[in-house]
């Protein structure tokens, strides 16, 4: 019983330090979509906020002004991407994929510039990272603390009604007063701001370094986990950690003395690692029902003359 | 009309000679100095392991026998053959790759430019029959099982809970090499030794993948592990912060070591990295590059075991400490035996 306790606690903290980037990434997601558009970019947006995050930690030795950083950029990049997709009304999806192309891209070319490699940031020592306390990272407290303050804003204030009305009807919040532009600019930037600490978690949180493409898909599952959640913070939180569990999970049936199979051999990790995405799509196919998406998303908005 | 055709006549002519001026350019500069293209795989050069040994062996090369030194870093796999082809149009004398992964990509190249050397780190490249060494490719193997067998034995006699850890990035026959030989070393040292064997991923995403190398790490320390050996590349980084975030005993030991592969990574984490399984990639390359600028360059295979100092463990004033002396004498002995043949250490490519 005490060993079946124990290994449920590993499994948890660590399902909790693989779901903290998600979190962030998708209530991030959440803002751009509940305003009307896609955001295909968080992985590219968090590859820049882990970016910055590492080369501004290794080079001033201060995690914070390097997290800060990290989302001053990420904010720069959603921009980027909001003009491209609000202002000139690109394809949402074909533009949120450049942002991820360029980011593959851009950071190796940056640190190829900086450190004279392509690909990756020297390593932070330890005492310059984001503390951890009770085995949990700070950013990883962070995560949760936002899940309410997100819901807060998004269902209780002025600003989070504009939001989900210019995501679902932008022409009667239009005509009512609502700058919709405006508004879908301020939900992408929050999208970018928020991955970006995701990604600044990656590198100088759970890691101590960027390296090319680090963020390994967590940004597209961040997405499948927002619609999961049904774009809701508080099942945010629970898709990710799920997403966080299954992952834990497969990481700890590894080379677990307990994980046989019947003949007595291991079993293969080739089939463990596919144990996530199976979950994930039982649970998309089979139990969430109808995800209904914010009516407007993914169309862009003009001003009718 | 006629004019037209004249234009047009006057125009090949033109860049026909423009072409030949370009060529012969070339061909002057050639005679100076001897050409040299390394396309990297997709960890990059300063992954502080495999690549980065490639790298410093290219470098040493170009200081001290005056060499044109190119490279690439491939941002993704599919941008390898391009650049491979690019180096091989432009006529260099030996082109380098590395990593098993540009093995496919090297026997196509290799096959359409016979006359261009090419070496390969970490691959085999045959002729068309599958049986014959290509005859224009070096083929660069180290025997990584018989390195990996020392530092088992070393992580077997530093572990006090007699679990090991063995982290690789995907779960192929060079790696499970890593593997093998880490166990069978153990086990001579402790035949109670238990290794947990656990690797990152199923694709390239498995070398970059530092979180997931850390989260592992940690699984098989809460299972008992107080020695890791990675064999992941910038994957295996994350075991560093892993070992280093747990921490030392109270009477000052680690609760648990960590060992490096391909380069020495003592210095990464000084006082947590037991020691490296260091493989010379440096040497391999150099030589290669050596060979070529004094003619007597030979495809086939080149094998670098414990004999020619080709794998080997780390011993440095970062590690000394940890490694009592009496363990280095035994470490030795074992690699005396491997040498003379009395230890022969599973290849678990072989079968």
């Amino acid at each position: 019983m005490d060993e079946v306790f124990v290994t449920l606690t590993i499994l948890i903290f660590s399902a909790i330090r693989l779901a903290t980037p998600m979190i962030f990434a998708a209530l991030g997601g959440m803002f751009s979509e509940r305003s009307g558009v896609i955001n295909i970019a968080l992985e590219g947006l968090m590859l820049g906020g882990a970016f910055t995050a590492a080369v501004v930690t290794y080079e001033l030795s201060n995690p914070y002004v390097g997290f800060l950083t990290a989302l001053v950029a990420g904010a720069l990049l959603a921009s980027i991407f909001a003009v491209s997709v609000i202002k000139f009304e690109a394809d949402q999806v074909v533009a949120g994929f450049g942002i991820n192309i360029l980011m593959l891209g851009v950071p190796a070319l940056l640190s190829g510039a900086i450190y004279g490699a392509a690909g990756s940031t020297e390593q932070i020592a330890k005492e310059y990272l984001l503390p951890e306390f009770a085995r949990l990272n700070v950013a990883s407290m962070l995560a949760f603390a936002l899940v309410p303050v997100c819901w807060y804003v998004l269902f209780k204030t002025p600003f989070g009604l504009r939001i989900r009305a210019v995501g679902e009807n932008p022409e009667a919040a239009d005509a009512a007063g609502v700058k919709v532009l405006r508004m879908r600019y301020l939900g992408v930037i929050l999208s970018g701001v928020l991955a970006a600490a995701g990604g600044a978690y990656l590198a100088i949180g759970q890691s101590s370094f960027f390296t090319k493409g680090m963020s390994a898909g967590k940004g597209f599952i961040a997405l499948a986990a927002l619609i999961l959640a049904k774009w809701r913070p508080f099942h945010v939180l629970g898709a990710c950690l799920f997403f966080g569990f299954t992952e834990a999970l497969a990481i700890q049936l590894q080379g677990a003395p307990w994980a046989k199979l019947p003949g007595g051999e291991s079993i293969p990790v080739q089939f463990i690692e596919i144990i996530p995405y199976v979950l994930t799509i039982i649970v998309l196919a089979g139990f969430i029902g109808l995800s209904r998406a914010p009516k407007a998303l993914g169309i862009p908005y003009r001003k009718e003359k | 009309m006629r004019i037209r055709k004249l234009l047009v006549t006057a125009a090949v002519a033109a860049i026909a000679v423009f072409s030949i001026s370009c060529s012969s350019a070339g061909a002057i500069e050639d005679t100076d100095k001897i050409k040299v293209g390394i396309v990297f795989d997709i960890g990059g050069k300063n992954d502080r392991s495999f690549n980065a040994a490639a790298w410093e062996g290219v470098k040493r090369a170009e200081k001290e026998l005056g060499i044109i030194l190119r490279d690439v870093e491939p941002g993704n796999p599919t941008s390898i053959e391009p650049a491979m082809r690019a180096f091989a149009e432009k006529g260099f004398d030996l082109i380098i790759g590395v990593g098993f992964a540009q093995g496919p990509i090297m026997q196509r190249v290799a096959e359409d430019y016979p006359d261009i050397n090419f070496a390969i780190i970490d691959g085999v490249i045959f002729e068309k029959d599958g049986k014959t060494p290509k005859s224009n490719v070096a083929s660069l193997v180290f025997r990584e099982h018989e390195g990996s067998y020392l530092v088992g034995m070393i992580a077997a006699e530093k572990s006090r809970s007699n679990v090991l850890g063995f982290i690789g990035g995907m779960n192929i026959g060079l790696i499970r090499r890593f593997a093998k030989g880490y166990e069978e070393g153990a086990k001579a040292v402790n035949p109670n030794a238990r290794v947990i064997e656990n690797y990152v991923g199923v694709t390239d995403h498995a070398w970059n993948n530092p979180g997931k190398g850390k989260e592992l790490a940690l699984a098989q320390m809460d299972s008992g592990a107080d020695v890791i050996f990675t064999a992941a590349g910038n994957s295996g980084l994350g075991a560093f912060d892993a070992v280093e975030q747990a921490g030392r005993r109270p009477e000052g030991d680690p609760k648990a070591f960590v060992i490096g592969v391909d380069s020495n990574q003592n210095a990464e984490k000084p006082g947590f990295v037991l020691t490296s399984m260091v493989k010379r990639v440096d040497n391999a390359v150099f030589e290669a590059v050596k060979e070529v600028k004094e003619g007597r360059f030979k495809g086939g295979f080149h094998v670098f075991g414990l004999d020619k100092d080709g794998v080997a463990y780390a011993l440095d004033e970062y590690n000394k400490p940890l490694i009592p002396e009496d363990v280095i004498k035994r470490v030795n002995e074992a690699k005396e035996k491997i040498i003379s043949g009395e230890i022969v250490v599973t290849d678990a490519m072989a079968n």
